[in-house]
């Protein structure tokens, strides 16, 4: 016993300092890991809805506001008779899904955006000047890509019916116009807050239809049957049909709208009376692999390339083993095939932009109290999608329903419009369809706007959907 | 008025952590440093320590207007003077520079536990004089028992006999059981266990020598492990099981069997992994907290919603939200600290905890006696996987495991535990027991 307990001076111990080093190489990560989290990665957590801290920072600042690109509020905040704080939307529902709400938690562009609009970017000096007396500094102000007659003539163009409805700038990406409903007023949402989120009611008003919808496209989708057509013909559309009104494939009819007979068309015809028993033929006949590929190409069952918050992938659900009468309902936009307006009006943007897609954007830019451009977007091109030949052929084509096609009644004024209507039908009741239009408009002097608009049971997509269009069109191209 | 000084003391304060901070990358080589230069910086470290606490008391007491911070500010500074009387008193301490890690973590545990709930933070006052009261008792006995290595099995049963205790009749907390409960009293005998196992691994080594003490201090060893794996207390469990591995690897010099445990240790985690459905939710909440933010992710995306909106300045005192932190004074106060007095602070204190084991390394390097070598080498490794396990699962660095950070977490039976330690490392060089005339001259040497 003696000699183990016996002093053992000068021993040479240099595992204990192997030891250290080992546990000081984690210390030494974990010094990295947090400087990391802080410079790069905290971004995605402060911004988070679920950060309370954002009540902290209101201590300092004034929530700045939110206009539309021509100036008009769609959110402020403004003092009530108490001297509280309390954010204010003018135009109640207008902007209902853009904009969101503040206050039982966050949604929208003040979800996204309130640290930005917590942030003021006046003069040191007077930052200095206000903190030490106590008075809050103006938040930067955020200016949207919306334009206010736009807006207004869509969400009144859409009424009492549920839809949405969105409109694009083709050549950058900026969402002019944007109405869901059912929608809610930001104004009282707190005091209704457990009457819209009752989920026996099945309201989902809280829902963007335009980006998080899931409709079936009907004959919107021929753009896309098209396209597959003329990418497996080498860009030739010689076609030939004779339309007795309906198709028997594999046992299922499908039937012409009205179970009109429609006699010999080309493929220009066939597009234009938006012929189904021609589609449909032309998607049993397509090469399947090639068919996914083109709606793949045309982001079908891919994330949207979008700056926008959140978006509903489009599904198209055809493989090798598919029933033929499934791809013959698929080819007209039934089946199994579901898209979001935010996607129609995409891909309509890009026929406007000569194959070019651009990413769609809702924030324009952050401007300072003073008036100082804090931030800006810059468009973003998602490439191009389709070939100068493809856009040509879809131009005359979409051009066809406007002048002589389904879309012929419809008054688009002196605007030279090209577009495709859709009726979907949605249920077991053929009866019960949603009314589609998409399509885009220039002027003279070559301004475009690009625009999906569906309209929720209201039948015919020439009816109702293509005059709600007309009106969009109308109120942007008029000022 | 408030806000001006709150704003002006998060520099303040700021700078005072820097400096203790600087100096202590300096004090690592406290044994090889002249003893001038080491007494001035000491001093300029105590000078820190006492700025720290008066400025962050007076922020808190403007700040919340409660009269009873400056009576507890007043009582700390009292709890500092006779602190470093009595060690002295007790000892020639062997490491001046781990007395003032020690002393400024606990300042920084009262001020931020003044900060989020006063009652707790005066109640961890209290365990603090009854920890240094139990710690010099400790330090008496241990210097009247002869040869303490006879007490090796002494320790390794009543160790597993303890955990035994709380696995069998102890109170569930967050799916794992960690303590007894006395009536209104609740204590963690885990937390001691990690001191007498630490006395079971280094007798084991000490005595038997080469195969026969590996084997019994694997055994034992494997035995305190199977108790906890069975209480759920997998936190505890893993600190001990790294302990073992390393002691075993500084008594033995062997670096392939280090390679063939931490290699089993690995495969053991693989397994515990896939038997316990709780391991893998804390690994979906630490890879991705933000999906599943509303559930098991809530704790952990809190902390890092405190800690990023902090940033690197830190919110200031009393400015932030730390207590919307579940769990904050225990687990998560890691995050109250980074989010109020900012990430500098915060990585500051990481590279204080990491001086701070290293310090205790140094004392067990320079250690005459190779059983409280083996002790406090044991005592710095427990130190640093615990600061590793707990601040790695504030900042998502690792998933996060329960366990509460060294010295600064709320809880009486913790930092009762950590001081003992503290004391034995502090006065390893005269614990052991030798006959009074021996001791004499010894002490007459130094």
């Amino acid at each position: 016993m003696n000699k183990v307990t016996k002093p053992k001076k000068n021993h040479i111990r240099k595992e204990i300092y192997v030891t250290a080093v080992i546990f000081a190489f984690i210390f030494l990560c974990m010094i990295f890991f947090l400087y990391h989290f802080i410079r790069y990665d905290s971004k995605d957590f402060i911004y988070n809805s679920f950060n309370a801290r954002f009540s902290v920072f209101a201590d300092d600042v004034v929530r700045g506001s939110i206009y539309t690109a021509d100036g008009k509020v769609m959110a402020q905040t403004s003092k009530d008779d108490e001297g509280n704080e309390i954010r204010v939307y003018p135009d109640e529902r207008l902007f209902s899904h853009e904009v969101g709400y503040v206050g039982k938690g966050m949604a929208g562009l003040e979800a996204s955006y309130s640290f930005d609009l917590l942030k003021s970017h006046i003069t040191l000096d007077d930052q200095i000047n206000n903190s030490l007396t106590g008075i809050k500094s103006p938040g930067d102000n955020l200016y949207t890509t919306l334009d206010y007659d736009a807006q207004k003539a869509a969400f009144e163009g859409l009424g009492l019916y549920d839809g949405a409805v969105i409109a694009i700038e083709p050549e950058t990406g900026k969402i002019v116009a944007m109405v869901s409903k059912p929608d809610y007023d930001p104004n009282t949402i707190a005091k209704y807050w457990d009457d819209i989120n009752d989920s026996s009611k099945n309201s989902s008003v809280l829902m963007n239809r335009a980006t998080n919808g899931s409709y079936p496209p009907g004959s919107t989708f021929k753009i896309v049957t098209t396209l597959a057509y003329l990418r497996e013909h080498d860009e030739d559309d010689t076609y030939s049909y004779n339309c007795n009104g309906h198709i028997d494939v594999d046992g299922y009819t499908i039937h012409c709208s009205s179970n009109e007979k429609h006699g010999k068309e080309n493929l220009l015809q066939a597009f234009s009376n938006s012929c189904n028993s021609a589609y449909a033929d032309i998607g049993i006949h397509l090469d399947r692999e090639a068919f996914i590929n083109t709606a793949e190409d045309l982001y079908f069952n891919k994330t949207l390339p979008t700056m926008l918050s959140a978006s509903k992938k489009s599904a198209f659900n055809i493989d090798s083993d598919t029933k033929e009468s499934i791809v013959g309902q698929t080819a007209i936009g039934q089946g199994a095939t579901s898209v979001s307006p935010l996607h129609m009006a995409m891909l309509v943007s890009a026929i406007a932009n000569d194959g070019e897609l651009m990413e769609p954007y809702l924030a324009d830019k952050l401007v300072s109290a003073e008036g100082d451009i804090v931030s800006q977007t810059e468009p973003v091109s998602a490439g191009l999608i389709m070939s100068a030949e493809e856009v040509d052929t879809l131009n005359k084509y979409m051009e066809a329903v406007v002048m002589d096609g389904t879309s012929a009644k419809v008054d688009f004024g002196d605007l030279s419009v090209y577009g495709k209507t859709g009726t979907a039908e949605y249920s077991e009741n053929k009866k019960l369809t949603h009314s589609w239009f998409v399509g885009y408009a220039s002027n003279d002097d070559g301004k475009q706007l690009a625009i999906a608009v569906i309209m929720e049971g209201a039948g015919y997509g020439s009816k109702f959907a293509a005059p709600l269009a007309a009106k969009v069109f109308n109120a942007y191209f008029e000022e | 008025m408030v806000s001006v000084i709150t704003n002006f003391s998060r520099i303040t304060i700021l700078s005072y952590v820097i400096i203790f901070t600087l100096i202590d990358c300096v004090l690592l080589f406290e044994p090889k440093l002249n003893e001038g230069l080491n007494s001035i910086l000491v001093t300029i470290q105590a000078v820190m320590i006492v700025l720290f606490l008066v400025n962050g008391s007076v922020v808190l007491y403007f700040s919340a207007e409660e009269p009873r911070i400056i009576l507890l500010l007043v009582l700390e500074l009292l709890f500092l003077l006779i602190f470093a009387l009595v060690i002295n008193k007790i000892t020639v301490p062997v490491s001046k520079g781990l007395i003032n890690n020690v002393l400024f973590l606990i300042s920084m545990s009262l001020i931020t536990l003044e900060r989020l709930n006063l009652t707790r933070a005066a109640r961890q006052f209290i365990f603090l004089i009854a920890g240094v009261m139990l710690s010099i008792l400790v330090v008496y006995i241990l210097r009247k028992i002869p040869q303490i290595n006879r007490l090796t099995f002494v320790f390794g049963g009543t160790g597993i006999v303890l955990l035994l205790l709380v696995g069998l009749m102890g109170v569930v907390e967050y799916g794992a059981k960690l303590s007894l409960s006395f009536g209104s009293v609740s204590i963690q005998p885990s937390e001691f266990v990690k001191l007498s196992y630490l006395f079971f691994i280094s007798g084991c080594i000490v005595t038997f020598k080469d195969f026969k003490g590996f084997l019994f201090a694997g055994i034992g060893a494997a035995l305190h492990i199977l108790v906890l794996i069975y209480s759920k207390d997998l936190g505890t469990a893993f600190i001990f099981l790294v302990t073992y591995i390393f002691l075993i690897f500084i008594a033995y010099k062997n670096y392939i069997v280090l390679a063939i445990e931490l290699f089993l240790g690995i495969a053991g985690g693989f397994i515990a992994y896939n038997m316990f459905p709780h391991i893998q939710r804390r690994f979906v909440a630490w890879s991705d907290p933000l999906s599943v933010v509303e559930d098991q992710g809530y704790q952990i995306s809190q902390s890092l919603f405190a800690v990023g909106t902090g940033s690197w300045l830190g919110s200031g005192l009393n400015n932030g939200l730390p207590n919307k932190i579940p769990v904050v004074v225990k687990d998560f106060i890691f995050a109250a600290i980074s989010e109020e007095m900012g990430a500098i602070v915060a990585m500051c204190l990481i590279i204080i905890y990491m001086c701070t084991f290293i310090m205790i390394f140094n004392v067990s390097f320079n250690c005459t006696y190779s059983f409280y070598m083996l002790v406090t080498s044991g005592f710095a490794i427990i130190f640093a996987i615990q600061t590793i396990l707990n601040i790695g699962g504030v900042i998502k660095f690792i998933p996060s495991t329960g366990v509460t950070l060294p010295l600064i977490s709320y809880g009486g039976s913790s930092l009762v535990s950590l001081l003992i330690g503290i004391f034995i490392t502090e006065c390893s060089e005269d614990l052991w027991h030798l006959p009074s005339k021996r001791k004499r001259n010894y002490i007459n040497k130094r």
